[in-house]
């Protein structure tokens, strides 16, 4: 049973990473039809009244879009903005409970791009309503789910505003980014095994474009599996956290007091929702982290 | 004479390894140097605060689970019987994941909850087992092991249903086994807590011998049989306990070490346990220093590369060996 559940954990982000594509544009196929996310054709000319969003950063989306009165469902995980907390929930967002989702009687669901909803997608598209796979990992995915978001809705200038300011701020802080003492950060995701964030990841843009290097940039996963001996190699300078993994707490070993980092107790730690997903909040949030990494130095 | 200097050999070669490979890379001078106090701080504490109590740590758990598998496999007579046969993987599973879903914050309610978990599957499986008085019949006692074992990763699979993805990802990484938390500290603890199970099966290997072949021939011990297999199945269950508690689930060491000794070696338990206790932790300790720097900075589970290893030199015996 172990082997069985532990093939579902660990090929969902293999997959997901696998289908990871650079395009940013959305592809059209003929007037009328989009692709999605997941390489499927779907269907614009029908009217969107009710969704079903099936991934936290999309129901953040859709409430930027100001379409968050048509949403009608969203995952237990949608915490922002305070007004998804509203909205009914359907559960889990992976994999989710079709009937619990139905029963929202949506005309749109919106799934998080995974191999692992395939059947859920089938299942739905069957009793003829439509759905849509959106990747929203990292920053870079967001002007796509935006759009294709916007598409759907009819709310196109809108999704062109965000975007645009979004675009603006990036290079904005690009631009400022402090050229010199970089600290060097390790992003903790978990302490036993020991779990840090790796390249392809939000957290890691976010502290890159915040002024800082993540000492496991040169790997090109979203968070990878080491040694405590690899991080003391690495050396880093300062040790960040999200507020609810309570690490601080939790590397308290001895083990770890290799790492001068944490014996030293140079912790940073990052509080919101805003840091665990791509939203348009993404600038206020590198912003804060470099004033707050200002201070540090 | 020239078996043990071999094994002696090899685990000493293997304990070396453990301390000269790792994702920093450190030169065989330098090692040197940390071991004699002449090196950096940063050197020192890989060599001396992670490498080593790791090494060690591993060995210790490597060859505990290798005679806890000897024991077990004589007690129930059953070439099949491996540490966590007797429902202590799923007990201990299902504390640490409980322990990490629940967000006990402190650095060790995951070693401690997985102690407690395989503790209560021992008292449950022992309970069940004990029949008509006090008999410990090996076929219940199987049976009460898998059942209890089944019970417990229900409860686990519903508690990993119900949780976010992330901790379930982390909750099963940490069963896979691995000594990531190994320290002095952990070495210490697991070191005096083990060596009073070690010695007590130890001291019973010839009984052993004699239950491996039937409970008839062991009845001509004239001690009371029921009370020694109690007492060797307390001592493997708590030894295997601490082991999940300060290392996950390590499969394979347990199950296959003692036969690769009994094919070459014989089947007495007087050499028999000590030889599967170095072999035990050669083989984990290598393993160990596999899984760390195969693909640094990434590492594997610990128990995967004893399999990956393991089976090749058992086919290898086995082919050269059983005729």
């Amino acid at each position: 049973m172990i082997g069985f559940l532990l093939s579902r954990l660990l090929v969902i982000p293999a997959l997901v990473s696998a289908l990871v594509a650079c395009a940013s544009d959305v592809p059209e196929t003929n007037a009328g039809r989009l692709v999605d996310d997941n390489g499927r054709s779907v269907d614009l000319s029908r009217p969107v009244t009710r969704i079903v969003s099936l991934a936290p950063s999309v129901t953040e989306i859709l409430f930027d879009l100001g379409v968050g009165d048509r949403v009608v469902g969203r995952t237990r995980w949608c915490d922002a903005p305070p007004e998804a907390l509203e909205v009914t929930s359907v559960g889990d967002g992976l994999e989710p409970n079709v009937e619990v989702i139905l029963g929202q009687q949506p005309d749109l669901v919106v799934f998080y791009s995974a191999v692992s909803n395939e059947p859920a997608i089938a299942q739905i598209e069957s009793l003829g309503i439509s759905t849509l796979s959106v990747r929203t990992d990292r920053l870079a995915d967001l002007e796509r789910a935006t759009r294709l978001l916007g598409r759907f809705t009819g709310t196109t200038e809108r999704a062109d505003s965000l975007i645009a300011e979004l675009e603006v701020d990036l290079a904005q802080l690009e631009e400022s980014r402090p050229r010199d003492s970089i600290p060097h950060v390790l992003i903790l995701a978990w302490d036993n095994p020991p779990i840090v964030i790796g390249e392809a990841s939000f957290l890691h843009e976010i502290v890159e474009l915040a002024g800082a290097r993540n000492v496991f940039e040169d790997v090109d996963r979203p968070s990878l599996r080491v040694s405590i001996e690899a991080i003391v190699e690495r050396d880093p300078d300062l040790v960040l956290v999200t507020a609810d993994s309570a690490l601080t707490n939790r590397v308290d070993r001895a083990e770890w007091r290799a790492v001068p980092a944490i014996r030293d107790q140079r912790f940073f730690m990052v509080v919101g929702n805003e840091y665990s997903r791509p939203s348009f909040r993404a600038p206020s949030a590198i912003r804060r982290l470099r004033s707050a990494l200002e201070e540090w130095r | 004479m020239g078996r043990w200097f071999v094994l002696g050999t090899l685990a000493t070669l293997a304990i070396a390894v453990g301390l000269i490979v790792g994702p920093a890379e450190l030169s065989l001078a330098r090692v040197w140097g940390a071991l004699t106090g002449s090196e950096n701080a940063s050197a020192a504490a890989i060599v001396l605060d992670l490498r080593l109590p790791r090494a060690l740590l591993a060995f210790l758990v490597g060859g505990s689970l290798a005679v806890t598998g000897a024991a077990l496999q004589a007690l129930v007579r059953n070439p099949l019987a491996d540490p966590y046969l007797l429902g202590l993987s799923g007990g201990a599973g299902l504390g640490a994941v409980a322990a990490i879903v629940l967000e006990f914050g402190s650095s060790w309610s995951v070693p401690i909850a997985a102690l407690a978990g395989a503790l209560l599957a021992i008292v449950l499986v022992y309970r069940l087992a004990i029949v008509s008085g006090s008999v410990l019949d090996a076929r219940i006692l199987l049976l009460a092991g898998v059942v209890v074992g089944a019970f417990a990763s229900s409860l686990m699979g519903a508690i990993i249903a119900l949780s976010p993805a992330q901790q379930v990802r982390n909750a099963f990484l940490w069963i896979l086994g691995g000594f990531d938390a190994a320290s002095w500290q952990a070495l210490t603890v697991f070191a005096v807590y083990a060596v009073i199970p070690l010695g007590v099966i130890y001291r019973y290997n010839r009984p052993l011998d004699l239950m491996a072949l039937g409970e008839e021939p062991a009845q001509f011990l004239g001690a009371d049989i029921e009370r020694l297999k109690r007492i060797l199945y307390v001592s493997a269950s708590l030894l295997t306990a601490a082991a999940v508690s300060v290392s996950g689930v390590i499969g394979f060491v347990g199950l296959v070490v003692p036969h690769a000794i009994r094919l070459v070696w014989g089947h007495l338990h007087r050499s028999l346990l000590p030889a599967a206790f170095l072999l035990g932790g050669t083989l984990l300790v290598t393993a160990d220093a596999i899984a760390r720097t195969a693909f640094a900075p990434l590492t594997l589970p610990v128990g995967v590369v004893t399999a990956l290893i393991g089976v090749p030199v058992f086919v290898v015996l086995v082919r050269k060996w059983a005729t």
